[in-house]
């Protein structure tokens, strides 16, 4: 059997993402959202586990990541999600959010690590 | 999903919201423990965490005045009794909140 092999990619500099901030980056084919969550980083995929909304225009407040769509939450350091989407509006004209075939899972982690400067995720 | 996560969750979202507020959470951590419970509850079954204490109706705007915390749409009401109204939060200078009562709305009268 084949060994699976991992390496640590350069994903941003740690300048670049102030205390409770995040950002959306692109490495190898992968999108994935960098929090920065007092001074410590964490890497989770982009897209939320709900209706795949892009998570690095949502919210972090300390380790919770709310999403901009339907405001689904995820821990960030375990990837965890900790409460699926808010209720539909009445009458509105757009997919029920809580719809049951829309599951919300949990977001996968990344390990990483900040060195020189840069932040290091591992793929 | 995991309800002690979500509960983690709860605390740490709405202790800043009502030290704002003046208040905190009830010192008592197994009637905190409780009440989140019930909350997380009902998070999970209407995607909203509603106040354990209090009747939901069938109009959604009144509905909306009863989402932990609901301290500011009942101020007055609540700083008269120095807690919620279930009890999951107390005013800060609360130091024994057996003594607190409640006052049910229709009774609260403004000054």
């Amino acid at each position: 059997m084949g060994e699976t092999s991992y390496m640590y990619v350069e994903a941003a500099k740690t300048s670049d993402i102030a205390p409770g901030g995040m950002l959306g980056v692109k490495l190898n084919g992968l999108a994935l959202t960098i929090c920065n969550y007092e001074g410590k980083f964490y890497a989770v995929e982009r897209t939320c586990g709900h209706a795949a909304a892009y998570l690095d225009r949502g919210t972090l407040t300390g380790y919770i990541l709310t999403c901009p769509l339907h405001c689904a939450q995820f821990d960030i350091t375990t990837g965890e999600a900790l409460s699926g989407p808010v209720p539909e509006a009445p009458d509105s004209k757009y997919p029920d959010p809580g719809d049951p075939r829309l599951k919300t899972r949990g977001l996968k982690v990344y390990p990483v690590k900040v060195e020189n400067g840069s932040i290091l995720i591992e793929l | 999903m995991n309800v002690e996560a979500r509960k983690k969750a709860l605390k740490f979202l709405f202790a800043p919201l009502v030290d704002k507020l003046g208040y905190k959470f009830h010192p008592a951590e197994e009637d905190v423990d409780f009440l989140l419970d019930a909350e997380v509850s009902f998070e999970k079954q209407y995607g909203v965490p509603y106040c354990p204490c209090q009747a939901r109706t069938k109009d959604r705007a009144e509905n909306m005045k009863i989402v932990c915390p609901c301290i500011p749409f009942h101020r007055e009401h609540y700083d008269a009794m120095k807690r919620c109204w279930c009890g999951l939060f107390v005013h800060k200078d609360v130091t024994d909140p057996s003594k607190l009562k409640q006052i049910p709305p229709d009774k609260f009268r403004k000054d």
